[in-house]
């Protein structure tokens, strides 16, 4: 019997383990066959000269718990169950504990388009697993379909390691996906605090000087494209369809209006040996579903989220969550999570506290903000929580 | 060509040590760093199976366990998330192109 049992080693399962593993018996369990969940693969600058390695930080979270807990990667968590402790059935043995900390992040969405399933077509995560993790090149040189923090961060490491990024677009119109040239605008808008010293010349500076509406400034933007950030966006073109027989051999671009309609006769065709397909981050819950928790859907924190209170509580006693499965946002924000998580099990209310005060510090003044409206997806869950508990 | 990222301008160098292992009948070198996935893209194979409907090449997607698109045999053990298994020094891994579940009575072609 475990005093805890961790779901998933990455930022927010590792530095729960952290604070438990003097005090308790910890076992922490992951799907991947190595710890540090999505930070191995993240890169980026976040002021000059200072990286945030998240292979570096995993090994550093890791290193400091791996005498002290139990880890079984390549472990798949089936099912679990709860009585009068937690037992958890995995691909490689059940196991039971008193706490149970959910810490599983969050899946990439995808929208569908002709060509999509041409072996290199993959997510913009895959690439950045492939590129900084196994250091394999996913291409020669790439097309990026949606824009969003993710996927443009990715573009970068992309060119870090010299692999070219051909052009970042906007995906086809369908009914699961609607983003239009103004919201993509919008995207660049609010990426103006990442790299600050560089970042989007161009776009950037064109909305700023506009004291018009964005709608007004995307008919401004060239329709090729601009070079902002060494990167190649087109906010004016649409990719309609990947080609290829065997694999990946080029994509076809639409150019479309402001409002994102297509202009039929206006195509053109960009080679490339892959394509990285991004539609943003989505909670991953499946496990608080098995337990038939109480779900809400708030669309500032990427989807479906379990409910929990602010102090990572859920409506089952002795099972918190932490990290991406409450709601998209940084690895800062998961670790500190975790410490929150962690430090309700062993009653630290004081240690509670100031965590809570660091993650409001950090989600204020966070680089990469996932979502505009996060802070107030927050409170409506607050409140959501706080009715339901009632 | 897909090539491995030895050095890199930010995360320095690696080293490319030579792990054998067997693809469909032909010995392959990946490194101690790879999945499944990324030691047969380093060698550029991109095709990891073929659609057991219409026989059209699949390859990776997701690369984190989560599509199980890159699905092979690995040592006889069908149905191996490749992106999710380390490479081990002489693993044999297979393509496969029969569904990944036989439906009730055999029927393959539903």
């Amino acid at each position: 019997m475990f005093d805890t049992i961790i779901i998933g080693s990455g930022p927010a399962g590792l530095s729960a383990a952290g604070i438990l593993k003097d005090g308790q018996n910890v076992l922490i369990i992951d799907e991947y066959y190595h710890p540090g969940g999505r930070l191995l693969g993240q890169l980026y600058e976040e002021e000059k000269d200072v990286w945030w390695n998240g292979q570096e930080i995993a090994d550093s979270l890791f290193g400091d718990v791996k005498e002290a807990v139990a880890f079984r990667p390549s472990t798949s968590v089936i099912n679990i169950e709860k009585d009068a402790h937690f037992t958890i059935h995995t691909t490689r043995g059940t196991f039971e504990s008193y706490n149970v900390i959910v810490a599983t992040g969050a899946r990439e969405k995808s929208f569908p388009l002709p060509g999509w399933d041409l072996p290199g077509v993959m997510t913009v995560g895959a690439a950045q697993v492939l590129t900084n993790f196994q250091r394999v090149a996913p291409g020669d040189r790439g097309v990026i379909i949606g824009m969003n923090p993710l996927s443009l961060v990715i573009a970068l490491e992309l060119g870090y390691a010299d692999i070219e990024v051909a052009k970042i677009c906007l995906p086809p119109d369908n009914p699961l996906n609607e983003q239009s040239p103004v919201d993509a605008f919008e995207t660049l808008l609010a990426l103006g605090g990442l790299a600050p010293s560089k970042f989007i010349a161009s776009a950037s500076r064109l909305g700023a000087k506009l004291p018009l509406s964005h709608k007004a400034a995307v008919k401004l933007f060239p329709k090729s494209g601009v070079n902002a950030m060494g990167l190649p966006i087109s906010i004016r073109e649409k990719v309609t369809r990947i080609n290829g027989r065997e694999q990946v051999e080029s994509v076809t671009v639409h150019e479309v209006d402001s409002k994102g309609r297509i202009l039929p006769k206006k195509s053109r065709t960009i080679p490339c040996d892959f394509v990285c397909i991004s539609d943003g981050l989505a909670p991953l819950s499946e496990i608080c579903s098995l337990l038939n928790m109480k779900h809400v859907y708030i669309e500032s924190l990427g989807g479906y989220v379990p409910l929990h209170d602010n102090r990572m509580r859920t409506e089952i006693e002795n099972l918190y969550v932490a990290g991406n499965i409450t709601g998209i946002e940084n690895a800062k924000v998961a670790m500190l999570q975790g410490e929150l998580a962690a430090s309700q099990i062993i009653g630290d209310e004081a240690n509670s506290r100031t965590t809570l005060e660091k993650i409001n510090h950090e989600r204020y003044y966070a680089k990469v903000k996932f979502h505009p409206e996060l802070t107030r997806g927050k409170e409506q869950l607050e409140s959501l929580w706080l009715e339901y508990m009632k | 060509m897909t090539k491995r990222i030895t050095h890199h301008t930010i995360l320095g160098l690696v080293e490319d040590d030579k792990v054998p292992f067997n693809w469909n009948g032909q010995t392959l070198y990946g490194s101690s760093r790879d999945s499944l996935t990324s030691a047969l893209l380093a060698n550029d194979v991109r095709i990891l199976r073929r659609h057991e409907k219409d026989g059209k090449p699949r390859g990776l997607y997701c690369n984190i366990g989560h599509c199980s698109e890159c699905r092979v045999t690995v040592d006889g053990r069908r149905n191996q998330r490749a992106c999710m298994t380390p490479l081990e020094e002489n693993m044999t891994v297979e393509s496969q192109d029969m569904l990944p579940y036989l439906t009730e009575g055999g029927k393959r072609d539903v």
